[in-house]
């Protein structure tokens, strides 16, 4: 039961406060450069890309 | 790097169905998600869509679409480990799914006819049928990818899971509008405390460099002989923090049997506070850079990109230390070693087991000369633009960096087939006219400054900068981003050990899935960037062969870039 509790907690605290990301976007007004769309993907897809590549089997 | 871990992609003969819908419950219910999703966005957020009529019975779409979508999420999310290992075929409902798009096809002529001819009235006849009609489409949809029997088993099979991510969806959705809030803190309590704390910090690290800045705490401003700057609520770190808190929590539950918790729970303070601290120093290089290379390059350049750049260094520090910090990660309580394997019987070390833990887990070799050179391009694309104001001076830095990379894994890339025949050259030539059709459509060119700024340089600098960026658009870009979203990404949907798949074996989903990938990366022009990357994954899989991908992509850019030194249309670079 504890185990599930944590293992819940993470990912409604990570899903709730995942809106911010997004929120930024929505909220009244701002126009914070770093929600261009194309500069997030291009780091979300660095970040995505080179944790793929640290994550390679050590041996075949 | 194994000598052999670059296959050619077309030395396998293992054959699939270039479409063929998931199977098995899993797949279905990525499905139904994905579907979903699509019908939402096509029928409230598209460009017709307008605020304060994206309304379900009156409620506000924008606002309550939060609860489903963390139910779906979190239901699936949590319920995954249990549905994968249910294999049995399932059907498709094709009628249900037809009248699905009858019902979509009657919410859109509604909503067109509604907003263009006859007004929109939150109450009006119109609103509820079309209500009625979506959410009668989306469980017709629901039903059509999962039979209600598959709902039900997938209900029972996971115990109180529903009423968990019933609570968890009803959590964000209540979390989400005080988060949202936050970001429009100027003034607040909150806000002030941040912007106050930043402030003095910023200027007792400034205060090491330079004591002629003039400080004003009353509205949080710096000001130097050439620049002026003022730490607002949302620059004091917030979305950093929430970024981190985000990929922290993610990283921790997807690996979650990797760790021991709550030890490694420990980490993520850690990460926010790196993360608060780069965003200081993202403030003081601002206002130091601004002074010292004029505001274009602070503001534009830097200022955005600093802080992508922050949080990518933090994100990778936090899964690199917590794959290597051995007092947080668990102990396996016994490794299943392959018969033979080297260790297989003994008691291992707990970095041993760690590293067999996850040796089984992780990506395939061959992953780095498809991937590496691509990621180099996209870091030094960061680089030379964070050093930029609105003319990328430092372009030519892509170029090197892509060349070194590609040179480096030569000698496995050279594996590849790159023989190609006369389909590529056509289809770039294609892919060229869809790409300026927009253009052509709209007789006049997009404006752009980087006609003056290339008129300001001297002629050897200018044409410098042009060869360059030609060479880097017909050579080192072509075979990088083929490698990487066609050689990797398109064959990694199908499976992990991607280079025992064939380029003639690529489905449907793949080639859509990269696709879209690869047009998402060209910022306003994703539509026809996913177009272009449609019509190079046909190229890759009707010829089986990297090369006739990369000749037709080189030959796009080529034609691309005649057409933007020949016309002047600048804004097509």
């Amino acid at each position: 039961m504890k185990k599930n509790l944590l293992k819940y907690s993470l990912v409604v605290l990570g899903l709730a406060l995942g809106t911010i990301g997004t929120a930024h976007g929505l909220a009244f007004g701002h126009g914070s450069p770093e929600v261009d769309p194309s500069l997030a993907i291009s780091a979300l897809t660095l970040l995505g890309g080179t944790l793929a590549v640290l994550r390679v089997r050590r041996g075949k | 790097m194994d000598s052999d871990s670059v296959s050619t992609g077309d030395n396998c003969s293992q054959s699939a169905p270039f479409f063929a819908l998931p199977r098995h419950l899993l797949g279905r219910l990525y499905l139904f998600g994905a579907l979903a999703a699509f019908d939402y966005l096509a029928c409230f957020a598209g460009r017709g869509a307008v605020a304060g009529r994206l309304k379900i019975f009156g409620l506000q779409t924008v606002t309550y679409a939060d609860i489903p979508l963390f139910a779906f999420v979190v239901f699936l999310a949590l319920g995954h480990s249990k549905w994968k290992a249910q294999q049995e075929d399932i059907p498709f409902g094709r009628i249900l799914f037809c009248c699905h798009l009858l019902c979509m096809a009657a919410v859109l002529y509604i909503t067109l006819v509604a907003q263009k001819e006859l007004g929109w009235q939150l109450y009006d006849p119109f609103s509820y049928t079309k209500s009625a009609l979506y959410i009668l489409g989306a469980v017709l949809l629901a039903l059509a990818c999962v039979p209600l029997r598959c709902w039900l088993g997938a209900i029972h099979s996971t115990g109180l899971l529903w009423l968990y991510a019933s609570f968890a969806g009803v959590a964000g959705w209540c979390l989400s509008s005080p988060i949202r809030f936050l970001w429009n803190a100027d003034g607040t309590a909150l806000g002030v405390t941040m912007q106050t704390v930043a402030f003095h910090v910023v200027r007792a690290v400034l205060g090491v460099f330079r004591q002629d800045i003039v400080y004003d705490p009353a509205t949080f401003t710096m000001s130097t002989p050439r620049i002026e700057s003022t730490i607002l609520a949302g620059c004091t770190g917030l979305e950093g923090l929430g970024l981190i808190l985000l990929f922290t929590s993610i990283w921790l539950w997807y690996f979650r049997k990797e760790y021991r918790f709550p030890r490694a729970l420990l980490l993520v303070p850690g990460a926010l506070a790196c993360i608060w601290l780069l965003n200081i120093a993202r403030l003081c290089g601002y206002v130091l850079i601004g002074d010292a290379f004029g505001s274009d390059i602070a503001e534009i350049g830097f200022h955005a990109r600093a802080g992508w750049i922050s949080f990518t260094i933090v994100a990778l520090g936090f899964s690199m230390l917590a794959q290597k910090l051995i007092w947080v990660r668990r102990i396996p309580a016994a490794v299943s070693y392959p018969a033979g394997q080297p260790g297989s019987g003994a008691l291992n070390t707990v970095a041993g087991a760690s590293e067999e833990s996850s040796e089984f887990r992780g990506e395939s070799p061959a992953i780095r000369p498809y991937l590496i050179p691509f990621l180099a391009i996209l870091a030094a694309t960061f680089v030379s633009k964070a050093s930029s104001g609105y003319f990328e001076w430092l372009y030519p830095l892509r170029f090197f960096v892509a060349a070194i990379v590609l040179w480096h894994f030569w000698p496995e890339l050279k594996k590849i087939n790159w023989r190609f025949g006369w389909l590529g050259p056509v289809a770039g030539v294609v892919v060229f006219l869809v790409w300026i059709a927009p253009t052509l459509w709209a007789h006049r060119y997009a404006s752009s400054r980087l006609g003056t700024d290339l008129a300001a340089l001297s002629p050897t600098a200018r044409w410098a900068w042009i060869a360059f960026r030609v060479a880097a658009a017909v050579v080192t870009v072509p075979i990088a981003e083929e490698l990487a979203f066609r050689g990797y990404l398109a064959r990694r949907i199908i499976s992990r050990d991607f280079d025992g798949v064939s380029f003639t074996s690529l489905t449907a989903l793949s080639v859509g899935v990269s696709s879209l990938a690869f047009g998402l990366m060209h910022g306003e022009h994703w539509i026809v960037g996913t177009l272009a990357g449609l019509a190079y994954a046909g190229v890759l899989r009707w010829r089986g062969r990297m090369g006739d991908a990369v000749v037709a992509h080189a030959v796009s850019n080529l034609l691309l870039a005649a057409w933007v030194l020949g016309l002047g249309d600048w804004a097509q670079w």
